[in-house]
């Protein structure tokens, strides 16, 4: 597209400024630069090549503690991010230093904020699931009276899914359910013996009300040029050399590249936004050096912030000027607040007699989905909104023989021998938005560069509790149903707020200024060039898997932001 | 990687070079990367069962007669047949690694104290270290001890796993299980089957 928008002018000014390169920044390049802009990506971790830095084949023998992790370094360095079931002996380095990057938590209320400072940015390590949204959701808020309405609905946001998911690629079976609608699908992967089995019990026990279905995943199961389809080897955490899945260096930013507009430039953190008082405008941003300590500045028409919710509400919170006190663009006080996440470690766990000739190989990088079902149609007493389950049926190896008993070549057999099938759920329950759960600048604890950090004060309220607890009894119900033995709720407690991985809200939309930071084009109120189009944005959580919403959103707000500045709106 | 996988995996990434229009500097880190892999399996294949493995370096958690210990256990545990035993397997490095280098001082010490506690029941019973005694007998010696953690384990439940001999067996299996020689000649999960199948059949053992 050629267009007047693209003019050179000073070294450092671009048509747009887009600060992160994860799940949304990538979208937010590959859809500004094939919209003719000139556009630089700041990336505060370091550049990730595939072939060099993906390390899914390296083999258990090929590592030092044989995938147990080198403890000592993780202890010292990273004690909230091997929090997340992502994190390995490979995967580790694409997760934060916790030393360099400190946070705090009132005592008694911990937070895992999941962070991930390299070229891709969290979309490395995702768990790559991916549910639409629908109006279900989009409602929720309005219908119940809680925290503030959506500014869109799901008409305003479907041709969007339609895009990203045509892009990214999307595994997965459509089942013509309202609330959870089907997305443009690749070939499903496919069930193994028992979860067929216990698909079919569900249907026939619960018939349309609990539906199982192959989980969706944006991992290819057919070929495209540049990305082949999966070859099922099983840790996506650990990078992709065949760019099976979607993440923002498998996908996006190479589309961005092939533009020949876009300028990525790694080791870039950006300390604050660069507001224009005279012009009510942001003019760009502040950015050091993560190598050199070197303090620069860079210009644009436009700004995207897309470091993640909760970075993306601390750049704001420490870019306060005189005229934006309690932090830029923040005039409704909302920035940092309604931090959501979903609440897991409900659900249970059952054996099944049978199939024992039959085996699972290789490694499928998905599991099975059952879509929300509860408070549909009718309303429960004890809670509002609802819960997902993901889960899958595999069989127990040579893990088990670690603490039996015996010596010797009776106890070698154990090794090779296959233990019961076994098939477990596990819940994802909504979060509703909080004013009170909030992120604020720490007074005195600064991060390696000398930047504010966050202390995060985040709690389950009882909504979510009563979900957690729901959701393991609704799992025992389904494994009974399918007839399984030894059926073992969940006995852990609510998951830790953050653990999902799915931190959102902390700088929602809405349709009111006064109680939202941003309109219904991820558009700032206070100040029309600066977009925020990560996980902030959302107004409520659903119990989805966000980031294809997040997406969906990203691409949406960056056909406006084109559109106004031809208008020469912005 | 053999060199059929080779091939393809070349194949793939030299496609996927002129997809992306990738940087001279990205087209020689592929070149960098193909070498590393070559290099890797070659060494690889001259790596034999390894003779130095009750032989660990200076500065190591184990010492020679500790290691030595170490190994004849953990053959007890896991022996050749066969398919290889934790000797082949070379877990006595890994034990080694992991009191060197993952385990606190604590723990590794509880460890020691319990391969030197067997030493002295061995003395007691046969009047010589564990090492030299007959393979029949430290064969009772460790079944002695791993009763005892039997019903360690159902009298106190998974503090059980703080016992030496719960350590030295816990490591053993993860150590064969993860060795290259357990994974492709006995658990036959290396190289990874690279398809997906939710039925396939049970292989008699």
């Amino acid at each position: 597209m050629s267009t007047p928008l693209v003019q050179a002018r000073r070294a450092n000014d671009y048509d747009a400024i887009v600060v992160g390169s994860g799940m949304t920044g990538g979208w937010a390049a590959k859809e500004l630069t094939q919209q003719g802009l000139r556009t630089l990506v700041l990336e505060a971790g370091r550049p990730i090549t595939p072939e060099r830095d993906a390390v899914e084949h390296t083999a258990p023998f090929e590592m030092k503690f044989r995938g147990l992790g080198d403890r000592r370094t993780v202890e010292a360095r990273q004690r909230t991010q091997r929090n997340s079931v992502s994190f390995d002996e490979m995967s580790h380095v694409f997760w934060t230093d916790d030393v360099d990057n400190p946070y705090s938590a009132p005592a008694g209320k911990p937070f895992d904020w999941f962070r991930a400072r390299q070229v891709g940015g969290k979309s490395l390590i995702w768990g790559r699931q991916v549910y639409r949204m629908s109006d279900l959701d989009f409602e929720a808020n309005a219908r119940e009276g809680i925290a503030v309405d959506w500014p869109i609905r799901y008409r305003d946001i479907a041709q969007w899914y339609d895009h990203v998911e045509r892009f990214i690629g999307i595994s997965g079976k459509a089942e013509g359910i309202a609330h959870l609608p089907d997305s443009v699908f690749l070939k499903p992967m496919a069930m193994n013996v028992v979860e067929q089995h216990v698909q079919s019990r569900i249907a026939a026990r619960y018939g349309r009300d609990r539906v199982m279905t192959i989980g969706r995943v944006a991992v290819l199961t057919e070929s495209r040029p540049g990305r082949a389809a999966c070859h099922y080897c099983g840790p996506c955490e650990r990078g992709c050399t065949t760019r099976s899945y979607f993440s923002s260096v498998n996908a996006t930013l190479p589309a961005a590249r092939a533009t020949g507009r876009m300028t990525l430039r790694p080791h870039s953190i950006v300390r604050s936004l660069i507001y224009d008082a005279g012009k009510h405008r942001v003019s760009g941003v502040r950015v050091i050096d993560a190598q050199t300590g070197q303090a620069l500045e860079f210009t644009a028409r436009v700004v995207f912030v897309c470091a993640s919710a909760i970075e993306s509400a601390r750049l704001l919170l420490n870019s306060a000027t005189p005229e934006f006190s309690t932090g830029l663009a923040n005039s409704s006080d909302q920035v940092g607040r309604n931090i959501m996440d979903h609440i897991k470690w409900g659900g249970a766990s059952g054996e099944f007699d049978g199939w024992t000739d039959r085996r699972v190989l290789g490694s499928r990088p998905n599991g099975i989905y059952v879509p929300r079902f509860r408070n549909i149609g009718t309303t429960r007493a004890d809670f509002v909104r609802g819960y997902g389950f993901q889960g899958s049926a595999n069989r127990s190896g040579w893990q088990n023989a670690t603490r039996a008993p015996g010596i010797g070549l009776a106890f070698k057999r154990r090794l090779t021998a296959l233990g019961p099938w076994s098939m477990t759920f596990n819940g994802y329950g909504e979060m509703l938005p909080n004013p009170a759960n909030r992120a604020t600048v720490h007074p005195t604890l600064v991060d390696k560069w000398g930047i504010p950090s966050l202390h995060i004060d985040c709690a389950w309220s009882a909504n979510e509790l009563a979900i957690h607890r729901d959701m393991s009894i609704t799992a025992a119900e389904m494994l009974e149903a399918s007839g399984a033995r030894n059926v073992q709720p969940s006995t852990r407690g609510p998951s830790t707020p953050g653990n999902a991985n799915h931190e959102m809200g902390t700088v929602r939309m809405g349709r009111d200024p006064k109680t939202s930071v941003l309109n219904q084009w991820n558009q700032s109120w206070d100040i029309p060039n600066l977009f925020v189009t990560d996980g902030g944005a959302m107004t409520s959580s659903g119990c989805q898997n966000p980031s294809l919403t997040y997406m969906a959103l990203t691409a949406r707000a960056c056909r406006y932001a084109v559109e106004e500045l031809k208008r020469r709106n912005l | 990687m053999d060199r059929r996988a080779l091939v393809q995996w070349l194949v793939a990434t030299g496609g996927m070079a002129a997809f992306h229009r990738l940087s001279a500097h990205d087209v020689e880190t592929i070149g960098r990367d193909v070498h590393r892999r070559v290099a890797q399996q070659v060494s690889e294949s001259n790596t034999g069962a390894d003779a130095s493995d009750a032989q660990p370096a200076r500065g190591r958690a184990l010492n020679g007669h500790a290691a030595a210990t170490v190994a004849a256990a953990a053959e007890r545990i896991i022996p050749a047949s066969d398919t290889p035993g934790a000797t082949d397997a070379r877990v006595t490095s890994f034990i080694d690694t992991m009191m060197t280098d993952w385990y606190s001082a604590a723990e590794r010490d509880r460890f020691v104290r319990g391969l030197d506690e067997l030493d002295e029941r061995s003395r007691a019973q046969h009047g010589r270290v564990f090492v030299d005694v007959p393979v029949a007998s430290q064969v009772t010696l460790l079944e002695t001890v791993d009763a005892e953690v039997t019903a360690l384990r159902t009298a106190r439940g998974a503090s059980a796993n703080e016992h030496w001999f719960a350590m030295l067996k816990y490591l053993t299996v993860w150590g064969y299980c993860t060795s290259e020689a357990g994974m492709r000649r006995t658990l036959k999960s290396y190289p990874p089957p690279m398809r997906y199948d939710g039925a396939a059949p049970v292989r008699a053992s």
